[in-house]
């Protein structure tokens, strides 16, 4: 940035067969970046930006049940859509889905963070145990949790029959409530590596000499930790927590896999609620990317919520 | 490991050094253990129900162990389904996605943490929000996008996407790792009379070591795991990732739970695998760049 | 350095654009010569693949030069694909699916008088082709069908006191009770699957027995008639009396299958695939009867027949109608198409398989003699289609919600799509 207005400036003075070379030569600074950045602003825009731009335009159109696209329609797609009985219930949901699963994330990665930084026997292997949920499809974790939740072969009901916590087997994932808590754990599990990993990598960059300094102090250990531990994690936490919104949000394949959304619209979010107007039910995909819109916006709202947070001033460091 | 220790002691965050008593350690341990379990026991479960036969996938009351155990079920779900076509879907488009992500943001996460240019805050805004979108908000577009450039049902299609919807990510985490890392010890390398070049592979790149790994790591999991894409832009069975792959061994007709698991397993190991050998590294890394 | 780091992102870019070009090439567009056609058809059981593979193997024996590619996708990732088949233009020449109308409202259908030979068309039982129609034309061709029954376990029974099925709603919930009551301990009287998987069969049963169902005589919805009201209150009063498996609402049909297979329900709206599908893998000797669906008020008992179509996608200009009619005229040979029927455990929908099928499968009889006064979905109707899926969505939460409601937000959406 200073270099280029300096160029300016010093250009402007100049003779003009100088200028002109000079002229060249600072488009040509301009341009010295485009090899090392180019692709990378050539693929975000070909496939991250352009379908946000056709996921719009669909939203505009009338798309026939079989798919076929047969013209404009304006904001008549929008219009069905908010008038979609389950569209509120399906956004509160939403709410509570994203808040929950990512607070209690946090607060669980927190003390996953701390016992992986501790030291006692066996902590490598503690470690790998809790890395396999990451490595694992997050498809195939919400498989196994339907299954182990299944009312007449699961082992959920077996377990909690075992220790005393029911008397007869609970059908978990028919009530609305209480599948929706189980898949907000499910949530949370597959979350928990990446963010106890987060925190973990974070607690690592803190000097011990820190905590030196505060035992010379007289701190006690709560003490330490609020004071000193948190603040230090915090750009690691608004890592974690601004990644794990994102994802939790998108979630896709936890609802999907284990009730499908249903009863009716009483466990969807969002997310499935978009898939499922476009691909189950009347199949409209117009009112589906109506949909999609809506959420982007929100997305949009979370991204500079984030920016602010992070204190975004254009020239920044990260 | 344990000298290393010995040196450093506990860091347990509130870790005040020399109170780590015998008692804390025991509990410590039989925490660590369960939290351990906890993580492993849906995978253990996998596994059992994979060991079983149809009949007593269903039966109920049911039990924890197979009565018999079915082994032969790891070697027959070749047959029932082509798996390995899936398998190999899986990862190339993992693979390919993540080696592209990274030669992009490579240069991209470098110079920008180099240099400053006009294009630097604009480039990095882009980057920072499109890092917040994800395929599956946007995958009536990308659909509607890959009807139009006639690129449905085709790997590079799965391929483009997840290399650009991580891209973002790399590119971030690479710029901060490079931003970290002082311009003097790359000058340094360089008026010992290393090239340039050499004193960014020398010097740079080991050093953002953690940040390569991290971005390799999170690209590869998320095409790895990529669903919603996949389901949607491929229809050609030997085209589609296990992810959608997988579900169909449990359909109205038929419902092989002991397939789909077994299945599942065999996509889940190697990765596990993958995971433990970087979790060295990755661990490793943060440690040695937190010490200098 | 910059060259160096150049050469990097140029080795990207040709990785990236050599990968274009190979896809490219391999892509499975329709772009092949007109002998050769694309087949996708469902998966029913471990065997459809098979039987298909064997089949097309003969046709391709019998027919040089004409090729067949098949491709297999299962029931649960049908409804998707298709959408993306038809929205990208990548129909296949041949698809087996449940629905058609759409497709022929849309004009992407061959109809069929222009791809099976006459021969074959006065075949197919009649009892089928009004379903195939759409405004007066058929586009469907009937692979094969189902029809629904009502089976109960025959020790369940004893055990209860229960001499013979019920024929009258009264009797199924004073049965039921009895069975809940004395029929075995983690016995569940009924089975009713009212979940996201075929709700709309389960709920058109009940309802057909008394007075209702989705259209009337003319084809229009009747959807929220008093009918359908009532029978949805009398399910409703069943599961909150706990005389049915928990949770009608999220219960999948295969679900009450396989618990029935178990020995684990009393009785249940069965379908003819039940025992290949289910029973005999888990307890071939599950002493279990069938008998016709139990009216409102012990009228004549009527079932849900069910049919599953090819159709025939006019791609490319129509240009491998050739290929596609020899293809569809060869299966429907009548060997080839029976012994797909009776291997698969699902019923003939030509008169020449019938012939062949009820000679052959003693099991098959009752089922067989049930289709004349089976009821079929309003598959000629285009609204059809998106409402099934609606249906199957909503209709459970008529269990837990108001019955009336559902019903008539349901009569919204048929109406709104046609």
């Amino acid at each position: 940035m200073h270099d280029t207005i300096e160029a300016r400036g010093a250009g402007a003075r100049s003779p003009a067969p100088a200028s002109a070379r000079r002229r060249n030569s600072r488009i040509l600074r301009a341009l010295a970046p485009l090899p090392w950045i180019g692709p990378a602003i050539i693929l975000i825009v070909a496939v991250v930006l352009w379908p946000v731009v056709e996921m719009v335009w669909t939203s505009l159109m009338r798309i026939s049940s079989s798919g076929a696209t047969l013209g404009f329609r304006g904001t008549g797609n929008y219009h069905d859509l908010f008038g979609e009985t389950d569209l509120v219930s399906v956004l509160l949901r939403t709410v509570v889905w994203v808040v929950g699963v990512v607070v209690v994330t946090i607060v669980v990665s927190l003390a996953i963070g701390q016992l992986l930084n501790a030291n006692f026997p066996g902590r490598r292997v503690v470690r790998w145990a809790v890395i396999v949920p990451w490595a694992a499809s997050v498809l195939m974790t919400a498989l196994t949790w339907k299954w182990m939740l299944n009312y007449y072969y699961g082992v959920v009901n077996k377990v909690l029959k075992g220790v005393g916590l029911i008397d007869h087997s609970v059908n978990w994932l028919s009530n609305p409530t209480q599948a929706l808590i189980w898949m907000m754990w499910v949530a949370v599990f597959v979350s928990l590596p990446f963010t106890s990993f987060v925190i973990l990598a974070g607690l690592q960059t803190v000097p011990q000499e820190v905590y030196e300094a505060a035992r010379v102090d007289g701190a006690g250990r709560a003490r330490t930790y609020f004071r000193i531990t948190l603040p230090l994690l915090r750009p690691a936490l608004l890592v974690a927590a601004i990644i794990n919104v994102i994802n939790v949000f998108n979630s896709f394949p936890i609802i999907y896999a284990m009730t499908g959304g249903g009863p009716g619209s009483k466990t969807d979010t969002s997310t499935t609620f978009m898939y499922k107007l476009a691909f189950s039910g009347t199949g409209d995909v117009g009112e589906s990317a109506a949909m999609a819109v809506v959420n982007f916006a929100l997305i949009l709202i979370l991204v500079l919520l984030y920016l602010r947070a992070v204190g975004w001033r254009g020239e920044a460091q990260p | 490991m344990s000298s290393l220790s010995n040196r450093r002691p506990a860091t347990v965050g509130r870790g005040v050094p020399g109170s780590a008593g015998r008692g804390r350690i025991v509990l410590l341990t039989a925490v660590g253990y369960l939290v351990a379990f906890v993580f492993v026991a849906p995978y253990l479960e996998m596994l059992l129900t994979a060991l079983k036969p149809d009949r007593e996938l269903t039966a109920s009351p049911t039990t924890f162990l197979p009565k018999h155990w079915s082994f032969g079920n790891f070697v027959d779900v070749w047959k029932a389904a082509p798996i390995w076509t899936n398998m190999q879907v899986s990862l190339i488009v993992a693979a390919v996605s993540t080696l592209i992500a990274l030669l992009v943001a490579l240069p991209a996460a470098y110079y920008t943490a180099r240099n400053r240019f006009w294009l630097r805050g604009p480039f990095l805004l882009l980057v920072l929000i499109t890092q917040m979108f994800a395929p599956t908000a946007l995958v009536i577009g990308i659909y509607r996008e890959m009807v139009y450039l006639n690129l449905t049902d085709t790997l590079l299609a799965l391929i483009l996407v997840n290399a650009a919807f991580n891209l973002p990510f790399c590119v971030w985490i690479l710029h901060g790792y490079f931003s970290s890392i002082p311009k003097a010890l790359e000058e340094a390398a360089y008026i010992d009379g290393a090239g340039r070049f050499t004193a960014l592979t020398r010097v740079t790149l080991p050093l953002s070591l953690p940040g390569l790994v991290t971005a390799v790591v999170y690209t590869f999991i998320g095409a790895w795991n990529e669903y919603v894409v996949a389901l949607t832009i491929t229809s050609s069975p030997n085209r589609q990732p296990l992810t959608v792959a997988v579900p169909g061994f449990v359909t109205s007709y038929q419902q092989h739970w002991q397939y789909l698991f077994a299945t599942s397993l065999i996509a889940i190991v190697p990765v596990v695998i993958l995971f433990i050998v970087i979790e060295r590294y990755l661990i490793g890394g943060l440690t040695a760049g937190s010490v200098k | 350095m910059k060259r160096h780091l150049t050469g990097v992102i140029a080795a990207g870019l040709t990785v990236t654009l050599g990968l274009t070009g190979c896809s490219k090439g391999s892509s499975s567009g329709d772009s092949g010569d007109s002998k050769t056609i694309r087949f996708v058809a469902a998966i029913y059981d471990d065997k459809t693949k098979s039987l298909w593979d064997s089949l097309i193997k003969t046709f391709e024996a019998q027919n040089k030069g004409y090729k067949v590619n098949l491709e297999m996708v299962d029931w649960t990732q049908m409804d998707a694909k298709v959408k993306t088949y038809v929205q990208t233009k990548q129909t296949p020449d041949i698809l087996n699916y449940n629905a058609f109308a759409d497709f022929a409202r849309d004009g992407l259908l061959f109809p069929t008088s222009d791809v099976l030979s006459p021969q074959v068309s006065s075949d197919i039982l009649p009892s089928f082709v009004e379903g195939d129609k759409y405004k007066g034309t058929q586009y469907g061709m009937p692979l094969l069908s189902s029809v629904r029954l009502f089976f109960y376990n025959k020790d369940v029974f004893k055990k209860a006191g229960i001499s013979a099925p019920p024929k009258t709603w009264d009797e199924v919930k004073t049965d039921a009770q009895k069975i809940k009551d004395k029929g075995g301990k983690g016995v569940f009287p009924l089975g009713l699957p009212l979940g996201a998987e075929e709700s709309q069969a389960e709920f058109f049963m009940w309802a057909m027995n008394n007075g209702g169902g989705y259209v009337d005589q003319s084809g229009n919805w009747t959807i929220d008639s008093q009918a359908n009201v009532d029978t949805l209150n009398y399910l409703k009063d069943l599961s909150k009396s706990g005389l049915t498996q928990p949770n009608p609402e999220t219960t999948d049909r295969k679900d009450v299958f396989n618990e029935f297979a178990q020995g684990k329900i009393g009785m249940l709206n069965g379908a003819v695939f039940m025992p290949a599908g289910f029973i005999n893998k888990v307890n071939a000797k599950l002493p279990y009867a069938v008998a016709p669906l139990p009216t409102k008020a012990g009228g004549t008992p009527s079932t849900l027949g069910v049919q599953d179509f090819l159709v025939a996608f006019k791609n490319g200009g129509g240009k491998k109608k050739d290929a596609v009619s020899k293809f569809l005229n060869f299966f429907y040979q009548t060997n080839n198409v029976a012994n797909f029927q009776k291997e698969e455990g699902f019923l003939p929908v030509t008169k020449s398989a019938g012939d062949v099928i009820s000679s052959a499968v003693p099991y098959d009889k009752p089922f067989i003699d049930a289709l004349p006064n089976a009821k079929f979905y309003p598959t000629g109707n285009a609204a059809w289609g998106p409402l099934a899926n609606t249906v199957k969505e909503k209709l459970g939460t008529a269990i837990t919600g108001d019955p009336k409601s559902v019903l008539s937000e349901l009569q919204q959406t048929a109406q709104k799509n046609g």
